[in-house]
């Protein structure tokens, strides 16, 4: 059955190329389900207490060390059952747009799904890297052929970015593979290093790829341009899934492969994601453009994540998943309140923008409920994913957690900001219509979601718990060789 | 049925309502819609009745729901705590709840959000209800941050006028600035205790005494106050609540002046044996001066303010800091008391101002009423009443809450009593200024609305002459030791009974001489500043000049002493200028440049090692010839 996961989106980003034009959007969509159904039921017979369970586990160029490893704990089934959920979702919430009947958008969405479950499920260090620059392509070339006219700069700014930050890992993957029998997970996990300097350097390999794909300050230039460049679908893409690879990446690979380079490391990227915590907020403040101002509140909000994921506490990282699962569903239903209004009115401009909530009360109390989820308040999954990441932050350090902490008071300055300029004060725009339903559909599923989880965390916190802390032994219990 | 079942009930009920008005209230009319949401009131109240005369004498009942998440070292549980004090504030909450309910059925008949407005009302209760009756500081925090966005909403429920949307936006605001320090709090006593459960703290604390450094003790407490500041509106962050005004009128009464600020004191109160430990001292110091400068400040600018709803918001900010000044003296029942008291007259006030307003036809300016006496003599008379008790006036409520704050602030020290009588004075002169110019003298509105004027429905009445008897009498609940020859209040022994801390605290036993002395002294004080402000107000009928013609300390009072102003110099624009200089020089012309000029710098690179690939054969072999040449030097030098 896990095959199906790699079958199923092929499957569909193939076939969906020969569909009549009529058909897409409905293809696409259950194509999307199709896939939530099987990880659902990946997650319902998993009963590995913690553990990692192996479905591919061969040996392949045995010369180059080259296996074929596939697996998932809880903590990837979260991140699988994130992807498999906002694929259809991202589709629907693009339902009454023009793009959700192209046929090349809608295969591409499935080769992006096929490139993040792979880095989810790969558990040998080449797969891992091919994975995570297959989903580079789809992404580029939704952003090329369906982004803003003034896209080419951004996206070639992008794409050298990440590329330069791939090659980084690629270079510390192989460079591990000198302490190591192979590139399995395993194996580079035992790897042990003849210094601390070379386990730092390898490190930085890993962190250069993550730091930019996150992005943690300073680190995220490419973020904004891109963002506003990009059609919606792909920005959703971009923030609610895959900038999840890297901070997977940093718990899955990056704590354990160098437990040695960690006492010297943590503390600066930690610091770091900090910055950009508060930096994110603060210039998110006085953005003109919604789209913008939601690309920087979304890198203060994985800053805290990232920061989190750091400390290598298990209420921290758990905390962190859930977070993950939080930020995903609460960024696409933010981004598509911003494309709500650009499809209607043409611009995004908050100037441009008021009085939206009189003509569209129902936008406006859905509008309303993600600005509420977005600042975290109680009953909400982010609440209690910011909880536990403040409180292993401030366990770590008090003066971090305060500082981090900010990002209640400065996140609550932002949202209602933008908020309040575009629905509240004088109407601009006359004939503002209200929700399609497919838009109303996405920002339900989410908000419902999102209260679920804000009330009953403890569903996905058990799950992903036990998991958790088997990564962490593993950062524990790595010897560091003599040093 | 048991508490254990009435108390999920009594959270639920608020819930039921909201959810039934916010799904079909569109449709139902408007008569239905308020119906629902003030008999789920109603019958909370009922429920919460039955609860709190079963829990009354015997012992704590706590309820545990379900468990929202544990971890090795934590676990949070979603869970309900029914003791004395808990019970009682529920008995405020869905009690003068009900009451500001039935009026706003009234108050609010012709708006056309009049069943959001309901939802908005039944949801802060419940929030409240959560907040007061959970048993753990996490549900605590819950309910806390749940009222928060309540008031945010019911703030800005005219959000036409953008201006209301920014008084709510503010209120949020600042209230997370406290929510942030007493997350910390939670932190704090997370790390220490490894619980945030009352029970299990107090038996830490109480039973097994545990040994807390002091610093630790004096980081919890400080952070639970400024977790306070935050939602009672004490120096600094007190500025939101007179924009709070902005909502309709029985929001100020509900949220903003009988419970949501309260919860400040209900959370010192709920933790007193924290407070009471080695090193709170310190902050129970800081509590009391906060506390004291508060009362003396607002008091200060209620005095020059025009407009009904300002004058009462500065009031309540007032008495809220005179209530921390009781806490700051570890008078936690007096405090209890007073908010009592408070929570009946000063909702009084806000709905007697409501009814005022809403037969001025939305006017708010008091220099343009005057002479209503007459006219809506119910509103008049409980207004009236409102004022005495407010200003302490002999055997009315206030008098007696207020008066036992004064005493202990007497035992404290004569300076803090003076200083308090003097807030007391302030009280006193701005609140009979406000209610003689308004009623007294004659009609200085237009003649349209004086046309108009008229008392609002019986649902609107009832509360007042409900709340009017209760200002009256509230002071029974807790009568001076005199009275009784010398035994302990009811109040006290309530308290004591089953509140986690209350009875280990010492006892004050106040002289009853002094006691009686120290009454006579502020009934005069307020029944003479009644007879100088009627003399000025009400028989001279001299009236508030425009703000543009005070001078001295009457522009600070009508300015309000340039609070706001000041914090906009010092926070709002600072975060605004970085945030505008930041995006324009440090994101765009720094880090963009600079990755752009990293780009720029390859690409020449490039360029130039383009220029080297001639494609002619020759020169790539001379090229090579070099090469070879270099690293045999290389090798013939360096390494041999």
């Amino acid at each position: 059955m896990e095959l199906l996961l790699f079958i199923l989106p092929v499957f569909f980003a193939l076939s969906v190329l020969v569909m009549p034009q009529s058909f897409v959007r409905v293809y696409g969509l259950l194509g999307g389900l199709a896939t939530l159904v099987v990880t659902i039921g990946l997650i319902c017979t998993y009963n590995v207490e913690g553990g990692m369970h192996l479905f591919i586990s061969k040996n392949w160029i045995p010369q180059y060390g080259l296996t074929l490893n596939f697996g998932y704990d809880a903590v990837s089934l979260m991140m699988l059952v994130l992807t498999s959920g906002l694929v259809p979702l991202i589709l629907l919430s693009n339902y009454k747009n023009e793009l959700a009947s192209n046929r090349l958008f809608t295969s591409m969405v499935f080769f992006m799904q096929l490139g993040l479950i792979g880095v989810f499920v790969a558990l040998d260090g080449i797969w891992f890297y091919i994975f995570w620059e297959i989903t580079l392509i789809p992404i580029y070339l939704i952003a090329w052929w369906f982004g803003a006219p003034e896209r080419k700069a951004a996206l070639v700014k992008f794409f050298i970015y990440t590329f330069v930050g791939s090659l980084a890992m690629l270079a510390s993957i192989i460079g591990i593979k000198a302490f190591a029998p192979s590139f399995a997970y395993g194996d580079l996990i035992a790897a042990t290093f003849e210094s601390k300097e070379v386990a730092f350097w390898l490190m930085a390999g890993f962190f250069l790829a993550f730091a930019i794909k996150v992005p943690i300050f300073p680190f995220h230039t490419w973020q904004p341009d891109t963002y506003t460049k990009a059609p919606m679908a792909g920005t959703m893409l971009l923030s609610g899934i895959m900038l999840k690879m890297a901070l997977y990446g940093m718990i899955r690979w990056m704590l354990p492969l160098f437990p040695e380079a960690l006492d010297c490391a943590t503390t600066p990227i930690i610091v770091l994601a900090t910055i950009g915590v508060v930096y994110g907020a603060i210039i998110a403040i006085k953005q003109g453009d919604m789209k913008r101002l939601f690309a920087f509140a979304s890198m203060s909000h994985v800053g805290l994540i990232a920061a989190g994921i750091m400390t290598a506490s298990v209420d921290a990282i758990t905390g962190s998943v859930l977070q993950m699962l939080n930020h995903g569903l609460v960024a696409v239903g933010l981004f598509l309140a911003v494309d709500v209004i650009e499809r209607r009115l043409n611009t995004r401009q908050l100037s441009d923008l008021g009085g939206l909530a009189k003509q569209a009360p129902k936008f406006a109390f859905w509008f309303a409920a993600l600005a509420f989820v977005s600042v975290s308040v109680p009953f909400s999954s982010g609440f209690i994913g910011e909880f536990m990441l403040l409180k292993g932050l401030y366990s770590y350090d008090w003066i971090i957690g305060v500082v981090a902490g900010t990002t209640l008071i400065l996140g609550a300055v932002y949202t209602f900001r933008a908020y309040q300029l575009s629905m509240y004060g004088p109407v601009k725009f006359e004939g503002f219509s209200d929700l399609h339903w497919s838009e109303l559909l996405v920002f339900a599923i989410i908000i419902i979601t999102v209260v679920v989880l804000g009330v009953y965390p403890a569903a996905v916190i058990d799950f992903v718990e036990p998991s958790v802390k088997s990564i962490l032994e593993l950062v524990t219990t790595s010897t560091p060789s003599g040093l | 049925m048991s508490v254990a079942q009435l108390l999920p009930i009594i959270i639920a009920l608020p819930l039921l309502g909201a959810f039934i008005n916010g799904t079909i209230g569109k449709k139902l009319s408007k008569m239905v819609v308020g119906a629902i949401a003030t008999t789920v009131m109603a019958a909370a109240f009922g429920l919460a009745l039955t609860a709190f005369f079963s829990v009354q004498h015997g012992n704590a009942v706590t309820v545990k729901l379900f468990t929202m998440l544990k971890t090795d070292s934590f676990s949070l549980n979603a869970g309900l705590l029914a003791d004395n004090l808990s019970m009682w504030m529920t008995l405020i909450v869905t009690g003068v709840g009900t009451l500001i309910h039935l009026f706003s059925m009234g108050y609010m008949k012709h708006d056309a959000g009049y069943y959001k407005f309901f939802v908005y009302l039944n949801l802060f209760i419940f929030a409240m209800l959560i907040l007061v009756l959970g048993s753990n500081y996490f549900m605590l925090f819950f309910g806390w941050e749940g009222v928060g966005i309540c008031s945010y909403l019911l703030i800005g429920f005219w959000y036409q006028d953008f201006k209301n949307t920014l008084a709510a936006r503010k209120a949020f605001i600042m209230n997370r600035i406290g929510d942030l320090g007493l997350l910390i709090g939670l932190f704090l006593i997370l790390a220490k205790f490894g619980t945030l459960e009352y029970g299990e703290l107090a038996n830490a604390v109480l039973v097994d005494k545990i040994s807390i450094s002091e610093w630790m003790i004096f980081g919890i407490t400080i952070c639970l106050f400024i977790g306070a500041t935050g939602k009672s509106a004490q120096i600094p962050l007190f500025t939101w609540l007179p924009d709070a005004m902005a909502g309709p009128t029985p929001v100020s009464a509900l949220i903003h002046a009988a419970t949501m600020v309260t919860a400040g004191i209900f959370l010192t109160v709920r933790s007193n044996y924290l407070f009471e430990l080695p090193g709170a001292d310190i902050t129970q110091d800081i509590m009391l001066y906060i506390g004291l400068a508060t009362s003396i400040v607002a008091a200060f600018i209620a005095m020059r303010q025009n407009d009904i709803k300002k004058v009462l918001a500065y009031s309540t900010v007032s008495q809220l800091g005179m209530l921390f000044v009781a806490l700051g003296m570890g008078a936690y029942t007096a405090a209890m008391f007073h908010v009592t008291t408070h929570a009946f007259f000063k909702a009084l006030l806000f709905l007697g101002s409501g009814s005022v307003i809403h037969a001025m036809s939305d006017e708010q300016d008091i220099r343009k009423m005057g002479g209503l006496r007459k006219k809506i003599p119910v509103t008049h008379f409980t207004f009236l009443i409102g004022t005495l008790a407010i200003s302490g006036f002999p055997l009315l409520s206030g008098f007696y809450s207020k008066d036992e704050i004064i005493a202990h602030a007497f035992t404290h020290g004569t300076w803090l009593y003076g200083a308090l009588m003097f807030s007391a004075a302030l009280t006193a002169i701005y609140m009979f200024r406000l209610y003689f110019v308004t009623f007294f003298g004659t009609f200085r509105g237009t003649h349209e609305q004086e046309h108009h004027v008229h008392e609002g429905p019986a649902s609107m009445t009832l509360p007042l002459i409900v709340l009017a008897i209760l200002s009256v009498f509230g002071g029974l609940l807790n009568l001076p030791g005199i009275w009784l020859h010398g035994q302990a209040h009811w109040m006290t022994q309530l308290f004591e009974r089953n509140v986690a801390g209350m009875n280990a605290l010492p006892k004050h036993e106040g002289d009853s001489n002094l006691a009686l002395m120290l009454m006579i002294v502020a009934g005069a004080m307020a029944i003479l500043i009644m007879i100088v402000t009627y003399v000025v107000y009400g028989k001279k009928g001299s009236l508030p000049v425009a703000d543009e013609q005070l001078k001295g300390w009457e522009k600070l009072s009508a300015k309000k002493l340039y609070f706001d102003e000041i914090y906009d110099v010092l926070f709002v624009r600072p975060v605004a200028w970085m945030s505008d200089k930041g995006s324009r020089y440090f994101e765009g012309a720094f880090l963009h440049r600079g990755v752009v000029g990293l780009g720029q710098a390859i690409g020449k690179t490039g360029d130039l090692v383009r220029k080297w690939q001639t494609g002619r054969t020759d020169s790539y072999i001379l090229w090579m010839v070099f090469g070879i040449v270099g690293l045999v030097v290389y090798y013939l030098i360096y390494k041999n």
